[in-house]
């Protein structure tokens, strides 16, 4: 081979490399470019979630009681140990499982059967919607006084009122049946955004699809079985994640409607009875937060990559 | 193109006969009115007395706006209404416009030109949610107090604005991701600079998704109790601390109360009357990807 | 107006082991409608996207007029592209989605109106220029995409299977109107399509792309009478080449009872090959019925008017092969009728690989 094509061969490996290294740098700059704009989002919810968070963890780890004048010692993971033996923990624990789970099964059904029943003409139709909207507007402390004093109240509840005039006897039901009074203002207020939900997911329909169905013959509750409801999926998923989020973390309500009573008391209000609400041993109070955060996760995690489709890229 | 027809009006699922349509009307209008019969039977309540509030239920009455007036003009509690009023407004309002600046570019970032790791992100907002409030006040009140934000607006509007940004970098991110991809291109091959694209092709597509999402945060941070009433018992009071307030050891409240629940429900309710057929369409658009 | 040239170009996707294009060698030149054909996955969007900037290049580059733009961003390369989907912004009316590119140049308000305006009356959009997408036609939405790339009078036009989702009266029309206007304007056009006829009647060459390697490129016609390969052969034209297998007996190659008359330098071509496998390609118009010949039965009639497609069924080494034979249009014959029919046009023939042979 000649000197001159040796020199052409070497041109072009050398060719081959810069372009390979321009395109790496180029790839590396997009990746940048890509990062950059959630970086304010990003570092904002870092800071201020996350430095009350490290806080919580440490405390966690301390024995902090604000009624002991010693100060604070480092006792490792004591008041993790201590969770096991506590029962009102283990008590709180199952109230919140059965709190969350029946507040947002029940509001997804309700308001899904509200959406069905107002996914269709009839006179007056934004009225009625604009009217069963309004409960997810209250305040929760409104809603939960509302609900306290002048429906389950056995002295002026409409409730009882009504119960009476059938001739039976009047229930107080706030402290009768305290998780399922709380239960009920929370499925009153949380329906109505199920409700939108499922609202935005029935108008996304493809009406040839239900033609087709309705000619193959089928009732209206098998449509709504096999072609709706699969379709409805994703928006009952979102429904989902979204209302148990918040819906872990009620407190208010239970506060107002049954002043916290045992049987309707759930995690938070439980640890914020260890805490702030009299309680004072801040140490064990922040390493129950950690433990609820941690399983929390670990559900999520579960529900959102196993069972879910919500986090699935289509791009 | 999903953009420009409107999707064709699906037939309803119920209904396919005249009879069992006009009952499903009525049906519907019953169910609509018991729903809301706990917030009409608010409002009476806060237009009678107290003497007829604390009796049994009481459909008519004689109807006085002197609840009204005296949740207004006094201060039984620890504010003023117009003053826990403008804290509440300066409160929601800052904090919502930081949480659509602040949720606009990540949305951008997780939804058009994605990262690669941009569920691990997503699902990093969303676990910031899962840390009981009540276990971390003790901390975030120790820093408020050394940071001097105590009985503050600005703590509340920074904490506000933590508690929704989740919430809105979701939802704005299925907005954005509902764009079509090639609209951007053909942006970029128009010569549009990032921003550009962002201003005058992205935002007027998303925008009654933008409206939803402002609107959801403006509720959950108006109707905010716990860390309002932990951080700001005094002169930053919000709107539900003073609603709480209304309630007095000293006699019968229940019409007081109600009247001040219905005045301070009234921004957010009206609110949400008017963005409701907004929200709707911007759920429909794309909440789901 | 511009020069284009493809080297060596490689679209490979991250993660994949196949790349979408492959080491593609292309030279369009100025002025030219070159239509990028193929089925769907050939690599033809992908590599029209490459030109555009909107596909990295892995491999190779991508000169434009002897720049070399292959690192450069869509906005800095001075094209201009029409989307299958149109892509018009929702927001803005037509004369706004017309003027859009020249606003982000910074053109003056009045020289933007008026480029707007004379490319408005090329495509007859002057009276919808105050109108929203969603209140057009899909037709109007297509000139409405063809006026804003037109308004930029950029170096090259890019267009991504433009008429796909038009009806299809419309895009015979529309096809004739833009190969016109192209010739009018004179700038290098790039055009991608899956259908060949498009192919056949706008380019002025035409590139054939499968699973992202050029299998040829040249003027339509010599693609019609000298494909280089059997997919070529078989893709171009319509309807389809007939294509048969044929194993070579006794040194000649026979369909069923035919014998297929090679030119002398084909005929030396297959006797020389040691493979005895070879497909044998002839167009439905170069064969017609005789007295004698192969014989078969006749299965569909295609009746167009100025044309029938009788397809004949035979059998062809033991196998049931369908022949199709272009008739004139008055022809009567029928379903079931038995035919027997002769070549009487040139015949392609094509190795154990696919590769013509002769010529």
């Amino acid at each position: 081979m000649s000197n001159a094509v040796v020199e052409r061969e070497r041109e072009l490996r050398a060719d081959e490399v810069r372009r390979a290294g321009e395109v790496k740098r180029l790839e590396r700059r997009d990746g940048w470019k890509r990062r950059l704009p959630i970086l304010p989002a990003l570092l904002f919810t870092i800071v201020v979630t996350q430095i009350p968070f490290l806080f919580t963890l440490f405390y966690s780890l301390t024995d902090w009681r604000i009624d002991k004048p010693e100060p604070r010692e480092f006792v490792g993971f004591e008041n993790y140990g201590d969770l096991p033996g506590d029962k009102f923990f283990r008590d709180a624990a199952w109230v919140s499982v059965q709190m969350t789970v029946m507040a947002v099964l029940f509001s997804l059904i309700v308001g899904t059967l509200l959406a069905i029943l107002l996914d269709r003409k009839f006179f007056g139709q934004g009225f009625v919607r604009t009217l069963l909207i309004t409960p997810f507007l209250v305040m929760p402390v409104v809603a939960g006084f509302m609900w306290k004093s002048q429906m389950f109240s056995a002295t002026f509840g409409v409730l009882n009122w009504i119960i009476e005039l059938f001739g039976f006897e009047a229930v107080e039901f706030a402290t009768k049946y305290p998780l399922a009074s709380v239960v009920v203002v929370l499925v009153w207020q949380w329906s109505p955004f199920m409700m939108l939900i499922v609202l935005a997911g029935l108008q996304g329909q493809d009406s040839s699809v239900l033609e087709a169905a309705r000619v193959d013959g089928a009732t209206s509750f098998g449509i709504f079985r096999q072609i709706t409801f699969p379709q409805l999926r994703p928006f009952l998923e979102l429904g989902t994640l979204l209302g148990a989020i918040y819906l872990i973390q009620v407190y208010d309500h239970i506060d107002v409607v049954v002043g916290g009573q045992p049987a309707a008391k759930n995690l938070p209000f439980y640890i914020a009875q260890r805490s702030i609400g009299g309680g004072n041993v801040f140490g064990l109070a922040s390493a129950y937060s950690i433990v609820v955060v941690i399983a929390s996760i670990i559900l999520a995690n579960i529900g959102l990559r196993v069972l879910s489709n919500l986090l699935e890229d289509d791009s | 193109m999903a953009l420009f027809t409107r999707a064709p009006k699906a037939e309803p699922i119920l209904g396919q006969n005249r009879m069992v349509a006009a009952l499903l009307g009525v049906a519907t209008w019953i169910i609509g009115l018991t729903f809301f019969f706990p917030l009409f039977w608010l409002v009476l309540n806060g237009f009678k007395s107290e003497l007829d509030a604390n009796s049994s239920p009481k459909l008519f009455f004689e109807p006085t706006f002197d609840r009204f007036t005296e949740v207004t003009e006094e201060t039984t509690g620890l504010l003023s209404f117009s003053e826990a009023f403008g804290n509440s407004f300066w409160t929601v309002v800052p904090s919502t416009l930081l949480v659509m600046l602040l949720a606009v570019p990540a949305a951008y970032a997780l939804a058009i030109r994605p990262m690669r790791k941009w569920r691990d992100v997503l699902f990093f907002f969303i676990s910031t949610k899962f840390l009981p409030i009540v276990g971390a006040v003790m901390p975030l009140w120790i820093i408020a107090r050394d940071f001097d934000l105590l009985n503050t607006r600005t703590i509340l509007i920074v904490l506000y604005t933590a508690m929704n940004l989740p919430l809105a970098v979701w939802m704005l991110r299925s907005f954005f991701a509902e764009v079509p991809k090639e609209l951007i291109e053909a942006a970029q091959i128009d010569g549009t600079s990032l921003m550009g694209q962002i201003r005058q092709v992205i935002l007027p597509i998303v925008a009654p998704g933008l409206a939803a999402t402002a609107l959801l945060c403006v509720i959950f941070a108006w109707n905010e109790f716990f860390l309002a009433v932990q951080l700001n018992p005094v002169e930053g009071s919000t709107m539900p601390v003073w609603v709480a307030s209304q309630e007095s050891g000293r006699g019968n409240f229940l019409a007081k109360l109600s009247a001040a629940s219905v005045l301070a429900t009234l921004p957010v309710v009206l609110a949400g009357w008017v963005a409701q057929k907004r929200m709707i369409r911007g759920l429909a658009m794309g909440a789901i990807k | 107006m511009a020069e284009v040239r493809y080297e060596a170009a490689s679209r490979i996707y991250p993660g994949s082991d196949e790349a979408a294009v492959k080491a593609l060698d292309l030279e369009i030149t100025d002025g030219e409608l070159l239509v990028l054909v193929g089925p769907s996955g050939s690599g033809k969007s992908t590599a029209l996207r490459m030109l555009a900037g909107l596909e990295t290049v892995n491999e190779g580059s991508i000169y434009i007029n002897d720049v070399d733009v292959t690192l450069k961003p869509p906005q800095d390369r001075d094209i201009a592209m029409v989307f299958q989907n149109y892509a018009l912004y929702p927001s803005m009316t037509v004369g706004e989605n017309m003027g859009f590119a020249l606003k982000q140049a910074k053109v003056p308000k009045d020289e933007r109106r008026k480029q707007v305006e004379e490319a408005a009356r090329i495509l007859d959009l002057t009276p919808y220029l105050d109108r929203k997408p969603k209140n057009l036609s899909g037709g109007q939405r297509q000139r409405v995409a063809m006026g804003r790339a037109i308004v930029r009078s950029p170096q090259v036009f890019l267009m991504d299977e433009p008429l796909s989702n038009l009806d299809a009266k419309l895009r015979v029309q529309t096809r004739t109107e833009l190969a016109d206007l192209q010739a009018r304007l004179g700038t290098t056009m790039v055009y991608v399509t899956h259908d060949q006829v498009e192919a056949m009647t706008m380019g002025h060459r035409v590139a054939v792309l499968q699973d992202g390697i050029l299998q040829q490129v040249d003027k339509p016609r010599t693609l019609y009478n000298a494909p280089k390969n059997r997919f070529v052969a078989g893709f171009i034209g319509s309807p389809a080449m007939n294509i048969v297998d044929v194993e070579r007996t006794d040194g000649a190659l026979r369909i069923g009872s035919l014998d297929v008359p090679l030119a002398p330098d084909v005929a030396a071509a297959v006797a020389a090959q040691s493979a005895k496998d070879f497909s044998v390609g002839v167009r439905p118009e170069h064969l017609s019925f005789t007295s004698d010949g192969l014989a078969g039965e006749v299965v569909v009639v295609e009746a167009l008017g100025s044309e029938s497609f009788i397809h004949v069924r035979t059998l062809h080494q033991s196998v049931e092969e369908l022949i199709v034979v272009r008739e004139d249009g008055q022809s009567t014959i029928d379903r079931g009728d038995q035919v027997t029919m002769t070549i009487t046009g040139p015949v392609h023939v094509f190795d154990n690989d696919g590769e013509r042979l002769g010529d």
